[in-house]
């Protein structure tokens, strides 16, 4: 490693980035899917109430939306609680103002169901009682977050594929390059008898390192970031689940060094297949 | 018969014809000269011998066994029987004398008490005892060539290849060593030792196979035969 100085540290440099990146984009994936299933474990259905509906009217919609199979409970939210749940929410007591004085925000049921099997049916039987202009449930975020996390996945596995290869082409010329300047031992260990693996696994060793050496500068960078950004996300957005650095940390680790060992693994495999046989 | 040949030939992938035809057989204790301008496949053959290449044509046996079809395990095995030693020393520049010869027994997996004990009774048996902390690259051509000949043969092989190895060396020096290879060889060791050196042949009345052109064109006891 110390005779290939450069190419080692342009290993080692490639490893880190292609770590780093699919790192981050393993932690955005697990952050989604994390509120992915927060929001599909959610049994709540919002019935918003037509704007033209009169006080009188509610307490038929209640009883109406009460007789849905499947229903546990029934809160009406009237538009000045919901308005000023908002504003506590995102810390904005200016909110009617800054809407231009008037409250936007239309009546609703919130409706518990027994079970998130429930959700489906609630909502179609719902969105077809008088009164009621829109249904939301949980189910139409969490097809749009997956279908979210599906082209993240598909972006992050192809720009960390390219990365890895990257990768791995650079640690199987540096490991190449230790074996042309260990020539000569290499000769005399064949000459005397050395088997295939004794000759090899120094080699294998080396690659190894290479890709934990990678990883763990790439584990610390994102780790740092990570810190920093979830801090100011759940400052920022209290109603988007962002999981904790303790949450994540282990997974994280155990993530991308075991990238890194097999990058490394594999990066040094191939010279040591085509150049060392004895 | 411990070495046997059976028509083997070499020809290199540029259509040089390095050997052709060779027959021969050697026995167990043996001390063979192959003899030969440079060019005729001395090295050639002590290669395909040592399976460090393989013949185009023909088989090689060793011990009644062929070494073209060996596994790599029993490759492996057949190495630890035979030690080479070369006319440019081939040894490890940035090492002590220990640290060559021990090499060969790290190699193949030996203790630290093994290698403790074993490396200074070899060196003393080549003459180099008390100079394990040497550097290599500060002795002389001779005492270069003996640590070579002490890797050759702290492994106890059964044979003995030798390609050259006097080239390097003033005769007072090339005496010297043969001597050792003598000595070697009187304890049972079969001994193969390309040569272009006529002076050391003549003087020793061994088996003598001379090559030309690739070919084997003599085999008898004493003299040079070119």
């Amino acid at each position: 490693m110390r005779n290939n100085g450069w190419m080692t540290f342009a290993a080692v440099l490639t490893i880190t980035i292609a770590l780093f990146l699919a790192s981050l984009f393993w932690l955005l994936l697990k952050n989604i899917d994390a509120n992915a299933v927060e929001v599909e474990d959610n049994v709540r259905v919002v019935a918003y109430l037509d704007y033209s509906v009169a006080s009188g009217q509610r307490d038929e919609i209640r009883q109406q939306l009460e007789w849905i199979d499947g229903v546990a409970a029934v809160e009406f939210v009237s538009k000045e609680e919901g308005i000023l749940d908002l504003q506590k929410r995102y810390h904005a007591e200016d909110l009617v103002e800054t809407l231009g004085g008037v409250n936007p925000l239309p009546d609703l049921f919130s409706i518990t169901a027994r079970s998130t099997d429930d959700v489906a049916g609630i909502a179609a039987a719902a969105a077809e009682v008088k009164g009621v202009a829109e249904v939301k449930y949980g189910a139409d975020t969490v097809e749009k977050l997956f279908a979210l996390t599906d082209t993240l996945r598909k972006l992050g596995l192809a720009i960390m594929g390219l990365l890895a290869v990257a990768g791995v082409t650079l640690i199987a010329m540096a490991t190449r390059l230790t074996i042309q300047t260990r020539k000569k031992e290499i000769m005399i260990m064949k000459w005397v008898g050395a088997t295939n693996s004794f000759i090899r696994w120094p080699f294998f060793l080396e690659g190894l390192l290479l890709g934990l050496a990678g990883a763990a500068i790439a584990l610390t960078l994102v780790l740092t970031l990570y810190s920093g950004a979830a801090d100011y996300i759940s400052a920022s957005l209290p109603f988007v689940k962002v999981l904790t650095l303790a949450e994540i940390w282990r997974p994280a680790a155990s993530f991308t060094l075991a990238s890194g060992l097999t990058l490394g693994a594999v990066g040094s495999s191939i010279p040591l297949t085509r150049f060392l046989d004895v | 018969m411990l070495i046997q040949t059976i028509n083997i030939g070499k020809v290199y992938k540029n259509g040089i014809i390095a050997l052709s035809d060779i027959n021969l057989s050697v026995d167990y204790g043996e001390f063979v000269f192959l003899t030969g301008a440079s060019g005729a496949g001395k090295s050639t053959l002590i290669r395909l011998l040592f399976r460090e290449e393989m013949p185009t044509a023909g088989q090689i046996l060793i011990g009644g066994r062929s070494v073209l079809r060996l596994s790599t395990p029993e490759i492996v095995r057949l190495r630890r029987n035979t030690g080479v030693v070369f006319q440019d020393f081939r040894l490890m520049e940035k090492g002590t004398v220990f640290d060559n010869v021990s090499f060969a027994l790290k190699a193949v997996e030996r203790s630290w008490s093994e290698i403790k004990r074993r490396v200074p009774a070899v060196l003393e048996r080549v003459g180099l005892a008390g100079r394990e902390q040497d550097n290599v690259m500060h002795l002389s051509g001779g005492e270069q060539q003996r640590v070579a000949v002490a890797r050759a043969i702290i492994n106890n092989p059964l044979i003995l290849f030798a390609d050259e190895p006097t080239g390097d060396l003033d005769p007072r020096t090339s005496e010297e060593l043969i001597k050792l290879f003598l000595d070697i060889n009187s304890e049972g060791t079969t001994i193969i030792m390309a040569t272009h050196d006529k002076i050391i042949v003549d003087k020793l009345n061994k088996r003598v196979l001379a090559l030309s052109n690739g070919r084997l064109i003599s085999d008898a006891v004493g003299g040079w035969n070119l």
